[in-house]
């Protein structure tokens, strides 16, 4: 989840009521915003990836004045047409980022706080709804520093201009070999030949999108005026994007105009909000709430949409940047988080039926209780676990094994096929503890078999000075006795195997069935393990043997 | 009354009956006890009046440096008298054989002993023999003692004794305190050898031993299990490994989402589950996602195969497989996540999630439910946020107070499924699903601050925790 820094003095400026700092700490959580961490009046807050409104703490104080019933209902999204500003866009950006869009905002303040909370906003959108980046990207410029119209067009990656953060010229290729965001993100673009940018009148290069904007127009403390430009690969994204954008510039105190566009499939964006019919009887079958049809209107405005009530029914208005807004269960929601969740009470419906435990948890706990009756405890291991382990050390072939792609954890690769090298593994971290020691573990297997067989498998080790085979073969055919009924056998296998001692182990057999194996662990494999005393062991399957 | 003996009483006494007087020692010796079992012993015998203790204090005699050399040589007075037989000496002769404090201490005591006399000369004085020199006591007592060491109730001339010891270095003392032990007459007519009380040393330390037990959070696991029985929930079960398309597709969560990245979820290598669901399934979940993400969803994308993230795929599964008009299930085991380890993540954890489907089945029900589950498992300070899960809406979340930590912490999740979930699924009715991780309130029980050590399989914790 994302996560957002504010200050309390700051958000209470922005609210347009009077509200108290408690008041606001004690509102956030209703507003789905978890606090992480609170010093003074920086407060660290953790919001949901589908709501990159919250991603400022201007969005914040939009959703607190609702909540709080300072400012209720929509924020009306107003752009001013001017006709004066206006992108081109080329035809030849339509086979590698086909859409942009964009807004003017004017007039605005901007301090180090608000770079700082429009750039945490720009990385959201980069990262979610952008797709970091590849979906849409968005661009904020100084727009003093621009001359109209704008070109959306592509160039060779010969082609150079100062990028941010810089002081010389780069080429396109430099930026994308030699510059952090380049490297990042130029796999976007591919190999093709040529590049998007959006250039000013004069020619002067002001972005290279999804990239970099160019260091010219940067935006700073002395900035009045804002050029949003929005990149991507499909219109609607770019507009939704763009809609959160305004959102947030609307409440910062910036004025909207109209940025034209043509060419291609673009057209200039509107922003429009949405209708959606309410059925006011959702709100007691889904929320268990009876409450009239002006408490649920009221409800939806502390969240910031309108709310007519037509009939049955309510007509809700809901702004553009509130596009996780899908249907009726999501008007729910808002009608719960406007009533406010800490005034709904719990109430407890009795079952019509009886629980149940599965069939193989209740023989799972049989095999537990006899297993630790023989004086073993359980251990727990990862299925997830590495080659070493699992192979390596027993020098068991691994050309069956099933790994995970990429995984962050050098320990965590193999799915393991086997639980008993897991045994022998927390047997050689217990080297310092009293023996005998007596393990068990049941847990899932893995095996290849279009695509995966898994099945639940016991296994179990002794170790001290006088382990031996027959001391675990007595145990291991009482387990099966005592608990399900089961005689078993041991026969003398055709080959070795090199987890045991030559001669030293046996297949399990239940019938004309072999369920498993058992043996003293070879001293090879114990040296791997740097285990200075004697080990036997077991492994069986109990699927299909005590359950399905 | 018979006295009950132990065993170590016993043996004391067998070996005192012996050798009627022992020091601590000699009877750890002749009884092979240790020399605590022994002083044990002895004082359980003498509270009951079986033994007595007598301190004793010793005091052993044996030659100094200057004694041992006048038991080899001769006292210096012996010397001088050696020197002078042939005739009389200076005493610049004498000098030159006895030196210092031995000219000085031969002189003295020849003197003394009436053996010599002494003329003025012109070249100094003269020493000659008085009259024979018999073996004095103190050179008898020299003799007795050589290079031994005695006691000193042993020699009998006291007075030479004396002697010796106001001379330097002749004799040294040693003292030396002891305890000996003997048996009272109450204990002599003791037969220790036909007393068989079975009485062991109950004091004595013995090795430790540990129950075999069920891994703790597994005893969670089966605690939480049982509560979700008890409020009428029956326990499903599924795979660990599930196509995308159970996993996530059938979530509704959408395929370029950054969840489903490699970076967050495990993917198998070079596996795919070729018809991971029904054509109509497939179907449906394929036009929800392309009309409301407004994308081109890919079977591709969805048959390949991962760990599962949650267990939620299997409660989906049973619901579009079954589409059961009530029901109340839930569904077990571990979950997987493609995380770095650290004392707060694991990459391979539990999770427990129930679905009540059926009429009035309304979100004050669920919390109804939850309330009820914290209840039975002790945490009855609860409240509810409002939280974001991908597949359900409304979504809150429980925050149950931790008296310890004094603060409020997130437990389970829940909600009630999407329609864009159900509906392409066939399911009709509302779902309300509820659940999560399992080893977070394990910790809590267990006051762990480092989840790595449910899997860590270290005995010292298991057999102590």
């Amino acid at each position: 989840m994302p996560v957002i820094e504010l200050n309390l003095n700051r958000i209470k400026k922005i609210i347009s009521g009077n509200v108290t700092k408690k008041r606001i700490v004690d509102t956030l959580p209703f507003l789905g915003l978890d606090i992480e961490s609170q010093d003074g009046d920086k407060i660290r807050i953790e919001y949901s990836p589908n709501r990159p409104d919250y991603s400022t703490d201007f969005g914040i104080a939009l959703g607190l004045e609702g909540l709080l019933g300072i400012k209720k209902g929509i924020q009306k999204t107003n752009i001013k047409k001017q006709g004066k500003f206006e992108i081109k866009v080329d035809p030849s950006v339509s086979k590698i980022r086909p859409f942009v869009t964009g807004v003017i905002a004017r007039n605005g303040t901007i301090d180090d706080e608000t770079i700082k909370q429009l750039m945490n906003m720009q990385e959201d959108l980069h990262f979610g709804i952008g797709r970091k980046r590849k979906k849409s990207s968005i661009g904020l410029h100084d727009l003093d520093r621009i001359s109209f119209p704008l070109n959306y067009t592509t160039s060779t990656r010969g082609h150079s201009f100062v990028p941010l953060n810089s002081e010389s010229k780069h080429t396109i290729d430099q930026i994308l070999s030699e510059t952090e965001v380049g490297k990042n993100y130029g796999w976007i673009l591919g190999d093709s030949k040529n590049v998007p940018i959006i250039v000013d009148s004069e020619g002067t290069t002001i972005s290279f999108p999804p990239i970099i904007n160019a260091s010219v127009t940067a935006v700073t403390t002395k900035t009045k005026n804002v050029l949003v430009e929005v990149t991507s690969l499909d219109k609607d994204a770019a507009e939704d994007m763009l809609s959160v954008v305004v959102a947030i510039l609307q409440m910062a105190g910036f004025e909207i105009i109209q940025l034209t566009i043509s060419g291609g499939k673009n057209s200039t964006p509107r922003l429009n909000s949405r209708k959606i019919q309410y059925d006011t009887r959702l709100t007691e079958q889904i929320l268990g709430l009876n409450i009239s049809t002006s408490a649920m209107a009221s409800s939806l405005k502390k969240c910031r949409l309108d709310a007519i009530q037509k009939g049955t029914k309510i007509q809700c208005t809901i702004p553009r940047y509130r596009f996780d807004v899908f249907g009726p269960m999501d008007i729910v929601e808002e009608i719960a988080l406007g009533y406010g969740i800490d005034n709904l009470t719990p109430k407890l419906s009795p079952s019509q039926k009886l629980g149940e435990k599965s069939l193989m948890t209740k023989k799972l706990e049989i095999v537990s209780k006899i297993t630790v009756g023989f004086g073993f405890t359980e251990a727990l291991n990862s299925s997830l676990t590495s080659k070493k382990i699992l192979f390596d050390f027993l020098n068991r072939d691994s050309s069956q094994m099933i790994s995970v792609i990429d995984s962050k954890s050098q320990e965590h690769t193999i799915l393991r096929d086997t639980i008993l090298p897991g045994l022998i593994e927390n047997l050689s971290k217990n080297i310092h503890e009293s023996y005998p020691q007596k393990l068990f573990e049941v847990g899932t297997v893995f095996s290849k078999a279009k695509p995966i067989h898994e099945a639940i498998n016991l296994a179990g080790v002794i170790a001290y000075k006088e382990s031996n085979y027959s001391e675990m073969k007595s145990i291991l055919q009482s387990i099966l006795k005592t608990g399900f009924k089961i005689d078993s056998k041991t026969k003398t296998p055709k080959d070795n195997v090199t987890t045991f001692a030559n001669g030293r182990h046996s297949d399990i057999f239940v019938g004309e069935k072999s369920v498993g194996t058992i043996g003293e662990i070879n001293s090879d494999v114990l040296d791997n393990f740097k285990i200075r005393t004697s080990v036997v062991g077991f492994e069986i399957k109990l699927s299909g043997l005590i359950f399905d | 009354m018979s006295q009950v003996l132990h065993d170590i009483e016993k043996k004391i006494i067998d070996s005192l009956q012996k050798i009627l007087e022992q020091t601590p020692e000699q009877l750890s010796e002749s009884t092979e006890l240790s020399i605590d079992q022994i002083r044990r012993g002895i004082e359980w015998l003498r509270l009951k009046e079986l033994a007595q203790v007598k301190e004793s204090s010793k005091v052993e005699i044996s030659l100094g440096e200057n004694g041992i050399d006048a038991f080899k040589n001769g006292l210096p007075e012996r010397k001088l008298m050696d020197l002078i037989k042939d005739g009389p000496k200076t005493f610049d002769d004498v000098r030159k054989t006895l030196s210092g404090a031995g000219f000085n201490a031969a002189i003295a005591n020849a003197k003394k002993n009436g053996w010599i006399t002494i003329e003025k000369i012109e070249s100094g004085s003269k020493i000659s023999i008085k009259e024979k020199s018999i073996e004095t006591p103190e050179e008898k007592l020299i003799s007795l003692i050589g290079e031994k060491s005695i006691p000193e109730e042993q020699i009998e001339n006291k007075l030479a004794l004396k002697f010796l010891l106001q001379r330097p270095n002749y004799v040294i003392q040693n003292t030396e305190k002891s305890k000996t032990v003997s048996l009272t007459d109450k204990a002599s007519k003791i037969d220790s050898s036909i007393s068989h009380s079975g009485a062991i040393d109950v004091e004595a330390d013995v090795p430790s031993v540990f129950a075999a037990r069920t891994h703790p959070l597994k005893d969670t696991i089966d605690e939480i299990r049982e509560i979700f029985v008890k409020l009428g929930f029956s326990e499903i079960q599924g795979n660990l490994t599930q196509s995308s398309f159970w996993n996530f597709d059938a979530l509704f969560t959408p395929q370029d989402h950054p969840a489903r990245e490699l970076q967050d979820t495990f993917y198998l290598e070079n596996l795919k589950f070729e018809k991971p669901a029904s054509s109509k399934q497939i179907k449906q979940v394929s036009a929800s996602h392309s009309q409301n993400w407004r994308y081109n969803w890919q079977l591709k994308e969805s048959q390949k195969m991962v760990l599962r993230t949650h267990t939620t795929c299997v409660t989906i599964k049973y619901l579009a497989e079954k589409k059961p008009d009530e029901a109340r299930v839930f569904s077990l085991g571990r979950v997987f996540r493609n995380e770095k380890v650290s004392y707060k993540h694991l990459v391979e954890f539990n999770q427990i999630e129930g679905i009540v489907i059926g009429n009035n089945t309304t979100l004050r029900d669920l919390m109804g439910i939850q309330k009820e589950f914290y209840k039975q498992l002790g945490l009855t300070k609860i409240k509810f946020w409002p939280t974001f899960f991908p597949y359900t809406e409304p979504s809150l979340q429980t925050m149950v107070y931790n008296e310890k930590l004094g603060k409020w912490i997130e437990l389970f999740g829940m909600g009630i499924f999407r329609p864009e979930v159900t509906k392409p699924l066939g399911i009709t009715k509302p779902v309300l699903a509820w659940g999560g991780g399992i080893e977070r309130i394990a910790m809590l029980k267990y006051d762990l601050d480092d989840v790595r050590e449910f899997y860590n399989n270290n005995l010292n914790w298991l057999r102590t925790v």
